[in-house]
């Protein structure tokens, strides 16, 4: 999903030692309307993280055989709050939840479809403004969140609560591209990839819920990624 | 021959030949002292006696006494001597006092001499008793007999106890031998094992004495390592298998994309070879999960679970893929089942099986998620309507990466419950499957 940011196209910082896998992560990231800078050691990962041009950290657990965590601490300790994107071969729950107890803001095993790290990326980028929001309004669709009630135009829609909780996660990133991994770990808080399509599942029947008969659809599918919400004319 | 020294079989002998040295020396010691002790002290008192009476007696009546004992004494062993009171002796076969008190007791003399043989000193016993005129009465008895027999008694000690200890380290080195013999082949057979030869086995006689009995629990021990090596290289085989058999695809794929003349060709064959990749990655991660659990010590890490919780959650995830798939999936739950251990890795465990259960189900079918308690342990049974696990695939679906063979299409069948079955055993669980009628039934219980 190539978007225009020509104007303020956003630096994204890449510490990896691996250097066919930081062309790879640069040119798709550049392809989308990234800036990317390289490094492959944790110094200097650490001396351009903490220059302060980054938008975006994506880090390299294992550099040379170093943790790369530790910069993630480092930066955290001196106050510095850049969004971290750890990748890792380490797959283990517990190395994720030490990745993000480091203070990491995302983990991605590798290895990874280039689309859901660009996915991971653009939702670290446009972190949520306001999470106090009580309502939500994404073209026809609102959500009072305090009253946990939806409206499209003015039908009132009945949704369960996980339904619910999984609508909020895709109007609190409209135009976003929302990935089958991002909506188990973050909706569902699954640490595992189920065999078969249940979020495919899910979304199917909420969509049933929210669309109306001829009304445009608001979640569609990214074949191949996941799927977005726009709102509707 | 330094071997067998080192046998403990020897070292036993030796042992066995030190006790039967010690104990066959303390027997004769025993016998030594009663003998030297109880004859000395016997003549002791017949000496005591006799001067006593000796020196009561008149001058004639003593001399004929005296020379009626010398006469008697055919083996030489008495000594007998009258001294008057100057010193000077009256009669007798001994020439002068020996250095001994004039007090009618008994003496030892190591060096007495009798005055008839020049040359022989012998131990003796003598009693000096003052007579009434002043003179001394001495009485004597050689200890040379007495000694005679002690020596006697040494010899025979010398004479029993060598052969003694000879035979038992004789016995100690024929059985040293025998089990040394027994242990080098025994070693010889571990170096051959040690070669790869996995069929080699211990000899395990009739004997059934301690090295028989080591010998049969050794070879259990290889029997089983055996099995689990034969198992090991049967999932490697399967593996290889799993992981080649998309590569080849991929590539196959790529080949005919890349040989292809127009673009869209190239595309689609890029897409599929994409797709065998990510079947390959999804085993390759199984594969290492189910590495990762089995050798992941997390019990320190457990925590107090609700399995109800845990399978609420998983019901309502799993729930609507049942009903599009037109399954009706129920759901059978006390209020609480608390139970130690990691709730991530339990859901994951239970939702394999559940996820099994709806693919294996037909439409129209049944999916039924149950907790029962018993005795205060929870056990949870996932029960499908599909066609159910023949009896003799029952333990070999637990395997990794077995496919059930009637179902050689249906993806990802062995990988769930291999990590299922991990899982089960990191919580000391048992994770088996019984016949549903219809169906399959897991259960998920303690052990």
């Amino acid at each position: 999903m190539p978007v225009d940011r020509s104007s303020t196209a956003p630096t994204v910082l890449l510490v990896e030692d691996e250097p066919e896998l930081a062309d790879e992560i640069s040119v798709e990231l550049r392809r989308r309307g990234y800036e990317v800078q390289v490094t492959d050691t944790s110094e200097d990962g650490l001396r351009a993280a903490r220059a302060g041009d980054a938008a975006l950290l994506i880090l390299d657990r294992m550099l040379h055989g170093e943790d790369g965590l530790s910069i993630v601490a480092a930066l955290r300790r001196e106050g510095i709050k850049t969004p971290v994107l750890v990748i890792s071969a380490l797959a283990a729950v517990d190395e994720r939840v030490r990745g993000l107890k480091a203070g990491g803001d995302d983990y991605l095993v590798k290895p990874f479809a280039m689309a859901e790290l660009a996915a991971r990326v653009e939702a670290l980028l446009r972190r949520l403004d306001d999470v106090r929001t009580t309502t939500l309004r994404i073209g026809s669709l609102e959500m009072d969140l305090v009253e946990r009630t939806v409206r499209r135009g003015g039908r009132s829609i009945e949704l369960l609560p996980r339904e619910f909780k999984l609508l909020e996660y895709f109007a609190r990133r409209p135009d976003q591209v929302v990935t089958r991994a991002m909506l188990l770990e973050d909706v569902w808080r699954y640490t595992f990839v189920p065999q078969t399509n249940v979020v495919d599942v899910h979304i199917s029947n909420l969509r049933r819920k929210i669309d109306a008969k001829g009304e445009q659809p608001l979640i569609t599918n990214i074949r191949g990624v996941g799927f977005m919400l726009h709102a509707d004319a | 021959m330094l071997d067998l020294f080192r046998s403990t079989a020897f070292r036993l002998a030796v042992a066995f030949a030190v006790a039967t040295a010690i104990a066959t020396a303390a027997v004769f010691g025993l016998v030594y002292l009663e003998i030297s002790t109880s004859d000395v002290a016997r003549l002791r008192v017949v000496l005591v006696d006799e001067a006593a009476k000796g020196v009561t007696e008149s001058d004639d009546e003593l001399r004929r006494a005296l020379e009626l004992r010398l006469t008697r004494d055919l083996r030489r062993l008495d000594y007998v001597a009258l001294f008057a009171a100057d010193g000077a002796r009256v009669y007798g076969n001994i020439d002068k006092l020996p250095n001994i008190p004039v007090d009618g007791k008994a003496y030892f003399v190591a060096e007495a001499r009798p005055s008839d043989a020049v040359s022989r000193a012998e131990p003796a016993l003598f009693v000096a008793r003052r007579r009434a005129d002043g003179g001394v009465l001495l009485l004597g008895r050689s200890l040379l007999e007495v000694y005679a027999i002690r020596g006697t008694v040494l010899r025979s000690l010398a004479a029993g106890l060598g052969p003694a200890i000879l035979l038992a380290l004789g016995i100690g080195a024929f059985f040293a031998r025998r089990a040394t013999r027994r242990l080098i082949v025994i070693h010889e057979t571990i170096s051959r094992i040690m070669q790869g030869d996995l069929e080699a086995r211990l000899p395990s006689g009739a004997q059934n004495d301690d090295i028989d009995k080591i010998s049969r629990a050794v070879n259990l021990m290889l029997d089983e390592l055996a099995r689990l090596l034969d198992q090991l290289k049967s999932v490697g085989d399967n593996i290889a298998h799993d992981l080649r058999t998309p590569l080849a695809v991929m590539r196959a794929k790529l080949e005919r994309g890349l040989a292809a003349e127009d673009n869209h060709e190239l595309r689609a064959a890029a897409e599929a070879a994409l797709d065998q990749l990510d079947k390959s990655m999804v085993m390759a991660t199984a594969l290492l999960r189910v590495s990762a659990i089995e050798s992941e010590l997390r019990s320190s890490a457990f925590q107090d679970i609700d399995l109800v919780k845990i399978c609420a959650d998983l019901f309502e995830f799993y729930e609507p893929v049942a009903r599009a798939k037109s399954i009706d999936m129920t759901l059978n739950a006390p209020d609480r089942a608390p139970m130690r251990g990691d709730a991530d890795l339990m859901r994951e465990a239970i939702s394999n099986l559940i996820d099994n259960a709806i693919k294996f189900t037909p439409s129209g079918g049944l999916v039924q998620l149950e907790i029962a308690m018993s005795a205060g342990r929870p056990a949870v049974r996932v029960r499908d309507s599909g066609r159910g696990v023949p009896p003799t695939e029952r333990d070999k679906i637990f395997q990794r990466f077995y496919r059930g063979r009637r179902s050689p299409s249906a993806p990802g069948y062995g990988l769930g419950l291999s990590i299922a079955k991990a899982i089960a055993n990191l919580h000391n669980l048992d994770l088996t499957v019984e016949d549903g009628a219809p169906g399959a039934r897991f259960e998920l219980s303690a052990r």
